[in-house]
């Protein structure tokens, strides 16, 4: 009797430290990212061999759904742990409550590069100043040519104002009758014409939202700015080089403005830096062998400086996550040099020691260049205003104007007090 | 008694889901409507504004405009479309002529064509067909209809017809495809007693075939103008509802108080005004035209 | 059929009739196959054909889709769209079959009901159904997304039902059970077998709704492994750039099964099995 009881007792102590074990193995956390699989497989499987006690699981969202979706999970304290992001929702989650604050974290356990190195700081915070989100990647447009159809059209240099680039783009319709700049000029609520718009407002030192320095936000444009920035673009409308069909088009990865810049029909464009990607791409596939005939450069410049919005994604964590402490491992480990220089390429990290490291390669030296006077969106995301909704009001605006619907001064006032309306009554 | 229960049990299991998959949130829509709720305080819950939701939307500029759109081009033009394409379709492929030539399996398989295609690829090909260099371009500037190509999306005049198309292609066949199995259960002696009586092809649809068909017609109808009213896939994926705002329908208004404005309350809001309008449409529409029709029968 | 074989029946069609019908219907057919033939060729060429006019031929994209995951998206759409088409199809038989044969108290308003849940756009239906399916642990399982579609197709399956039902002469059901046939019988026995197409154009309908419909979808199925074939196709579309040439193979892919599943059932229902049957 009592040999059997010693092994009675071995047996218990034996499954007693075998559950314990497997009780250190794994925790499974959740990774919502929107972008393709490919994309960050290597990054995770890596980081599931480093962490053998974490195990990831991969969901996937098309970005169109994605803050609803997860607004409404958070909402009822489901959803995936650690989740993509776009740099502009971090704000409004956090003030939601949907998101977990980091600053604790990044106390305890900050990033190899420290937070500071990060861009885009104050849209990760929310009105309380608290950090709800580790920026991630960052991106930003930039305008690219066809350097065929420019020499073609006898201009020798890439334009560099604002004046510049319409004479430009008149110059090449005329001389070899295709598309100079195709923008998209369709009114989508995510249109395109808001980032056009914006950088050419920001390069004349204007903005729509300003902060001002007791705190309060106001519009920084007179109905003249914003009128004269939609009679700047519907000239290129009304004139021809920017084709009418463009009008049905609001992303600046719509098919039509590819495909024309793709076959030659169109020589300038503005785009995010994986859309000229997939044009190049696209170029090689129909051409094998020959050279790309694509180059990028700049945002033109206004009367201050050049300017654009500097775009990107940031990694949030739930705040009703069960692991806090696996999701920030993760959330840092994406953040690492060894992510973004071994696996996870398609994208630039949005750290400034990391960015310079990045080989840009010769056709997108344009968007480094650029990167250097993107801007964030400052004011207009701490302001009262969601993004979301001037980005709506503004696209409908110029949709209006460029499809002769109204006239540029009417339109203008229009958006103004459009605008005016949503901010917070005074008391 | 039996038969009582026999009914209660027929109807039990269809009831119980109707209830919580309608009622349910239609009566959550309700409340939420009398709120200034926002999607990012749905935790929080909205403040109780009464009827200020309500008055809004009555007085913005906008909605005559975007009542008008969802009326008259959403749905009066495509219903109509509709049912008369499908009509004519099921007629066409009912009759002996296709019979003869062996056509019909290969008709019925290819309406489930455009019907089993998704919305979403549906717009993007159409929008491809309809651009300048489009095919639809193409052959109309080959038959001689056109001069110059149209930009039919880009276009303030053919914008509306565009979007109709594409509507009209995805979901003509149901409605082809109903009213063909109709078509096939009319019993064919009464035509062969028509055919005795002296009555040509005409006098036979008129008198036969389109009262043998009303049931169904109608009771389409009123299915595909619910559905039209509030549909918002073929405007938001076509124009945005551009360009500026000219082919905001109700439902894309809904979506963008919703989910860009952030207005859960204002959007609840305007989902019941666009029920209202439906629901008086449709009592309307049983009480004049379908109570001889359907209720009689009942 | 009746009526002397030799004599000329005047709805025999004139060769002129023949030929202008095979036009139309061909035109037709056209119209209507062109825009998913065109979906066809683009899913073998790079990039769906749209970004550039190479006349490459490939199987990439079909590849590509299958690599990453595809086939599992299929799946789940053919269980949960035809479990409920299947459930749909019986509750809504059986709630049209009360309607058109029973007088009872309170069958009007019912009726009526019935018709007025489709008033409501479904967006605005989406938010509250998902909270309760939140509390309810519905989030995420086959059985949420079938009751889901049961629930959605069943306003539009009852009243196209009773459309075909009322065409069917109660004193059918009457001599029956005065046979000694139970309502059951009557229904499985002499019904079906009349309404078949009647039943089997409901059943297609309510099944394509399911197979395309991306709104619940999307708020109720979020682990990969059980979405369905829209939500599938759907994240090709990309923020800046889109996948064109997985699009279209996603979408062939979509369309295909349809075809295979109504193929058999099509062929199979000739038309003229309903003559005689009231008699």
């Amino acid at each position: 009797m009592f040999r059997s009881s010693r092994k009675v007792l071995i047996l218990l102590a034996a499954s007693m430290t075998m559950s314990g074990a497997a009780m250190a193995q794994s925790t499974t956390i959740t990774f919502r990212f929107n972008d393709t699989e490919a994309e960050i497989r290597g990054a995770i499987d890596e980081f599931q061999r480093q962490n053998p006690d974490i195990k990831v699981d991969l969901q996937r969202i098309g970005w169109r759904d994605a803050r609803n979706q997860f607004l409404r999970e958070a909402a009822v304290g489901q959803g995936p742990d650690v989740v993509h992001s776009a740099q502009v929702w971090v704000k409004e989650m956090g003030d939601a409550g949907a998101t977990l604050a980091l600053d604790s974290l990044l106390q305890q356990s900050p990033p190899p590069n420290q937070f500071t190195d990060f861009v885009a700081q104050d849209l990760a915070k929310n009105s309380a100043g608290k950090i709800f989100g580790l920026p991630w990647t960052t991106d930003t447009w930039a305008m690219v040519y066809r350097s065929d159809l420019l020499k073609e059209a006898g201009i020798a240099t890439l334009p560099q104002t604002w004046t510049e680039l319409r004479q430009a783009s008149a110059e090449i319709f005329k001389k070899t009758g295709k598309a100079g700049f195709g923008f998209p000029a369709g009114s989508s609520a995510s249109g395109a014409i808001w980032f056009l718009a914006t950088s050419y407002w920001w390069s004349n030192g204007k903005a729509l939202i300003v902060a001002k320095n007791d705190g309060a936000y106001d519009l920084g444009l007179t109905a003249e700015d914003i009128a004269e920035c939609m009679k700047y673009f519907k000239s290129f409308v009304d004139a021809g080089d920017n084709p009418k069909a463009n009008l049905a088009a609001s992303d600046a990865h719509d098919p039509s403005i590819l495909q024309a810049l793709v076959t030659g029909n169109q020589a300038i464009g503005s785009m995010p830096p994986n859309t000229y990607k997939q044009v190049l791409e696209a170029y090689a596939t129909a051409n094998p062998g020959k050279p790309l005939p694509f180059v990028s450069g700049p945002f033109p410049k206004g009367s201050v400086t050049r300017s654009s919005n500097i775009g990107g994604r940031m990694l949030v964590i739930n705040a009703h996550t069960k692991y806090p402490e696996a999701a920030w491992k993760f959330v840092k480990y994406m953040s690492s040099e060894e992510v973004f220089s071994k696996f996870y390429r398609t994208q630039f990290p949005a750290q400034r020691s990391l960015l310079k490291k990045v080989d840009f390669g010769p056709e997108l030296k344009g968007f480094a260049e650029q990167l250097e006077y993107a801007r964030s969106w400052g004011a207009y995301a701490s302001g009262p205003i969601p993004i979301g909704s001037l980005w709506n009001l503004a696209g409908r605006g110029f949709g209006m104007v460029l499809s002769g619907q109204r006239s540029p001064d009417e339109a203008a006032k229009e958006l103004l007090q459009e605008v005016r309306k949503l901010m917070p009554q005074k008391s | 008694m039996r038969s009582r229960l026999f009914i209660f049990a027929m109807l039990a299991p269809s009831f119980t889901l109707l209830v919580l998959f309608y009622a349910y949130p239609i009566f959550k829509n309700l409340t939420m409507s009398f709120t200034d709720l926002s999607l990012l305080g749905m935790s929080r819950g909205g403040n109780w504004i009464g009827l200020d939701n309500y008055r809004e939307i009555l007085q913005s500029g906008d909605f005559g405009h975007i009542l008008f759109n969802t009326l008259i081009w959403l749905t009066v033009t495509s219903v109509a479309i509709r049912l008369l394409m499908g009509l004519g379709m099921a007629v066409l492929l009912n009759s002996t002529a296709l019979k003869r030539l062996r056509m019909q399996t290969i008709a019925r398989l290819a309406l489930l064509i455009p019907w089993a295609t998704p919305p979403i690829v549906a717009v993007v090909i159409w929008r491809w067909l309809l651009d300048p260099q489009g095919a639809v371009n193409r052959a109309l500037l080959g038959l001689g209809i056109l001069d110059q190509p149209v930009a039919f999306f880009a276009n303030v005049r053919t914008v509306w017809p565009a979007i109709v198309t594409i509507m009209v292609w995805n979901t003509v066949p149901l409605i082809a495809l109903s009213l063909l199995s109709s078509l096939q259960s009319v019993p064919e002696e009464l035509y062969e007693a028509a055919e005795l009586e002296g009555a040509n092809q005409w006098q036979a649809f008129r008198y036969i075939t389109l009262p043998f068909l009303m049931p169904a017609i109608l009771v389409l109808g009123l299915m595909s103008v619910f559905w039209s009213f509030n549909n918002f896939v073929y405007v938001w994926l076509a124009t945005g509802a551009g360009p500026g705002t000219l082919t905001n329908v109700l439902a894309t208004e809904v979506y963008i108080k919703a989910f860009v404005d952030f207005r859960l309350g204002y959007s609840s809001a305007i989902g019941m005004v666009m029920a209202l309008v439906m629901a008086v449409f449709g009592a309307v529409y049983l009480r004049l035209v379908a109570r001889r029709q359907l209720e009689e029968s009942l | 059929m009746g009526g002397n074989p030799l004599r000329q029946s005047a709805r025999d069609p004139s060769p002129l009739a023949i030929a202008a019908a095979a036009g139309l219907a061909i035109i037709t057919l056209f119209v209507l196959v062109y825009p998913a033939v065109y979906v066809l060729i683009g899913s073998f060429r790079p990039g769906g054909g749209l970004l550039s006019q190479s006349g490459t031929f490939t199987f990439e994209n079909y590849l590509k889709i299958f690599r990453s995951g595809f086939s599992r998206f299929v799946l789940n759409s053919v269980i949960i769209c035809a479990a409920a088409t299947l459930l749909s199809t019986l509750l809504s038989i059986m709630a049209a079959y009360a309607f058109s044969r029973f007088n009872f108290p309170l069958k009007r308003t019912l009726f009526t009901g019935v018709l007025f849940g489709q008033v409501f756009p479904w967006i605005v239906l989406i938010n509250p159904l998902f909270v309760a399916f939140a509390a309810m642990h519905l989030i995420n399982s086959y059985v949420g997304m079938i009751l889901t579609y049961t629930a959605f197709t069943i306003p539009f399956s009852v009243y196209m039902l009773v459309g075909y039902l009322v065409t069917v002469p109660k004193s059918l059901d009457e001599a029956a059970v005065l046979d000694g046939a139970s309502r059951w019988q009557v229904i499985w026995l002499i019904i079906c077998p009349i309404m078949l197409p009647g039943f089997v154009a409901t059943a297609t309908y309510a099944f394509l709704l399911c197979w395309t419909e991306y709104l619940f979808a999307l708020a109720f199925l979020t682990q990969t492994e059980l979405k369905t074939l829209p939500l599938g196709l759907y994240q090709y579309f990309g923020d800046d750039n889109v996948d064109w040439g997985a699009v279209m193979a996603a979408s062939v892919v979509t369309t295909l099964p349809v075809f295979l599943l109504f193929l058999p059932i099509q062929v199979g229902i000739s038309p003229g099995r309903t003559v005689g049957a009231v008699k």
